[in-house]
């Protein structure tokens, strides 16, 4: 058993040892555990007892055995490219992110820094309840993670709400000053650390890279909608984002403000020619 | 969603209702009767189609489709009425599609039907073309609350019930897949007997070699147009061989066949995957595909492992029903009717444009 297991590539064999946390339309999620090794004590002989074990989340695209071998490998590889050279972008321009653990494009693994906290959703009224349908915040593999919350739980972290939108807006600015649109902007992708109490937006698997105002105000788009959808009389809450947004952005809000307006108008879908 | 099972506003009928569908709102003339008896069961009583074919590299055009429809619509509607053994005082409805489609044919079949319910005192239904494919889908395959894939030569939707609406999750953001399939059969010069899509099909059981195409999904959307440009580049590179025959020796020439393979393999996996998650985000474990793409079996084959995947189920129809048809007007009309609604003759107008969305569902809890 051990010897068949230890032939399998490293990333399979951590796989196995992870355990399965939720699972998506894309990709499964698991917790698993990374081998740390402290360098003040590189000795050869406490090696092994100074290890610390580093908790880490693995997000595994399995293949899909629908699609043709060839384009499903080419897929995968470049998805997982692209969300681990997202959050690299971000994390150089100083936005909040997970940090990358372990990419291996072959395999589809990325492995990327555990946050212990809580998604916003869970921290905002309305959010803990799973509404049955609603539109625009998609099947989330991160939403199980931690389910029990409290009468309030936004009050364990000493965060208030509004401090928390303000950290919203100015996590979302500085990715949009990075030219990062997140494409899928809800209130589960983002998370309050615990302890640190930071913000931090999470899962990076529509993101791509553009400079243009459209993009960055239909990712503003997507995620007023997902408070209206997910928490009842939001208004003022998302409110309070837009205008941490808007002073982190300083001269780049108005054009995004005047295309936000025109979004709004147009709705998200535009009609369509038989 | 347990506990919420709510009773069918659609009761069982007092007595035996019929209808008839009129289909024209692209290159099909449908006609179809249907019933649905006292005991709450639905009867086919007649399907009659024709299909305006035009030569291979050619499409179909508004005027030319309309004027086709105006020629048929007689010969197509009495034989259905025939082959139904019923005569049109016999009928409590007349459905006809008041849109999506093409303005030319819609308009013309519309006016066969505002006739018709003139000269013989029946009502009107208009009705919406998807929402039609979406209860004749139902009502063959016995499909409960599917998540619906409607793929048409005008139609690329992802759609779910919910609220007594047919909801839009994902569509296409530009061209139609059908569209797509369509115009490439053109470009390549395949038949559009029986159908274009249908000879893309069978070209494609010929093909082996994947070419690197783009993939465009965008979260629940899919994006069409710029495959078609690509595929359409292939047929300018230095290795297509338009007449090529499978050689052994020469390894290194791209054929018709393969073309029609890596179109069909892309795009496919691009809808089974907005598909996917749609059901993951509604937590629905079967799909129904309709619409003219929809009798494509490669397609219905995917759909079928992913659907396995996940634990689910996977409804199709074959091409009596997928394809355009009356039947489906009659069947959405008729449910529509049952409910109470009618369309007056001064409203009996059509359009090109109606969304599946802005239908209000009223015979489903």
């Amino acid at each position: 058993m051990l010897s068949s297991s230890s032939s399998k590539p490293p990333t399979q064999q951590l796989l196995q040892s992870a355990d399965l946390i939720s699972q998506g339309a894309e990709a499964k999620v698991y917790k698993a555990y990374l081998r740390q090794v402290s360098t003040s004590c590189l000795g050869p002989d406490h090696g092994a007892v100074l290890e610390a074990l580093e908790p880490v989340l693995l997000k595994y695209r399995f293949h899909k055995h629908y699609r043709h071998p060839s384009l499903d490998a080419s897929l995968t590889r470049q998805r997982i490219a692209g969300e681990a050279r997202a959050l690299m972008r971000c994390m150089r321009s100083g936005v909040a992110v997970p940090g990358i653990r372990m990419v291996d494009v072959n395999e589809g693994v990325l492995g990327i820094e555990w946050i212990d906290g809580k998604s916003v959703r869970q921290l905002l009224p309305g959010g803990a309840e799973l509404e049955d349908i609603s539109e625009l915040e998609e099947a989330d593999e991160m939403d199980e993670i931690h389910e029990n919350g409290a009468a309030d739980p936004i009050a364990d972290y000493g965060v208030s709400r509004d401090a928390l939108m303000v950290m919203i807006g100015v996590e979302i600015a500085k990715m949009h000053l990075a030219d990062i649109i997140h494409g899928d902007l809800t209130t589960s992708n983002m998370m309050l650390r615990k302890q640190t109490n930071d913000l931090v937006l999470i899962d990076f698997g529509l993101a791509y890279h553009s400079t243009l105002v459209e993009d960055k105000a239909v990712d503003l788009y997507v995620l007023e909608r997902a408070f209206a959808s997910t928490h009842p009389d939001s208004e003022p809450l998302f409110a309070g984002v837009l205008s941490a947004y808007e002073k982190r952005m300083r001269k780049h809000w108005l054009p995004i403000k005047k295309r936000l307006d025109d979004v709004r108008l147009r709705g998200r879908k535009r009609s369509m020619v038989g | 969603m347990p506990g919420r099972r709510r009773e069918s506003p659609l009761k069982n009928p007092s007595r035996a209702y019929i209808a008839l569908g009129l289909e024209g709102s692209a290159n099909k003339l449908g006609a179809g009767v249907i019933k649905h008896a006292v005991d709450g069961s639905t009867e086919v009583l007649s399907n009659v189609r024709h299909t305006y074919i035009t030569p291979p590299g050619e499409g179909f055009l508004p005027r030319d489709t309309a004027q086709h429809h105006r020629e048929w619509a007689l010969t197509v509607i009495k034989d259905a009425v025939a082959k139904a053994k019923i005569t049109m005082h016999d009928l409590d409805c007349i459905c006809y599609t008041k849109g999506p489609g093409m303005g030319a044919p819609l308009q013309s079949v519309a006016l066969v039907a505002r006739t018709l319910s003139l000269l013989y005192e029946k009502p009107l239904v208009g009705v919406n073309h998807c929402v039609g494919h979406i209860e004749m889908g139902r009502q063959v395959t016995g499909a409960q609350n599917p998540v619906v894939l409607y793929v048409s030569g005008g139609n690329t939707q992802v759609i779910a019930y919910s609220r007594q609406c047919y909801r839009i999750f994902g569509e296409t953001l530009d061209i139609a897949v059908g569209n797509c399939l369509d115009r490439f059969a053109r470009v390549i010069n395949l038949s559009n007997d029986p159908s274009p899509g249908y000879n893309i099909e069978q070209e494609a059981k010929k093909g082996k070699r994947l070419v690197p195409l783009p993939y465009t999904t965008k979260g629940m959307d899919v994006s069409l147009s710029g495959i078609l440009t690509s595929i359409e580049a292939y047929t300018s590179d230095r290795r297509y061989r338009a007449q090529g025959e499978p050689d052994e020796e020469s390894e290194d020439i791209i054929r018709p066949a393969d073309l029609c393979f890596s179109l069909q393999e892309t795009v496919f996996s691009m809808l089974v995957e907005i598909t996917e998650r749609a059901m993951a985000h509604i937590g629905s474990r079967e799909v129904l595909i309709v619409g003219g793409v929809g009798c494509n079996e490669r397609l219905q084959e995917m759909m079928g492992i992913m659907a396995q995947e996940r634990g689910g189920l996977v409804f199709a129809t074959d091409e009596r029903f997928c394809i355009d048809n009356g039947i489906m007007i009659a069947q959405a009309g008729l449910l529509s009717y049952r409910m109470g609604y009618q369309t007056p003759l001064a409203k009996s107008t059509c359009t090109q444009r109606f969304r599946t969305d802005e239908v209000h569902v009223a015979w489903r809890p």
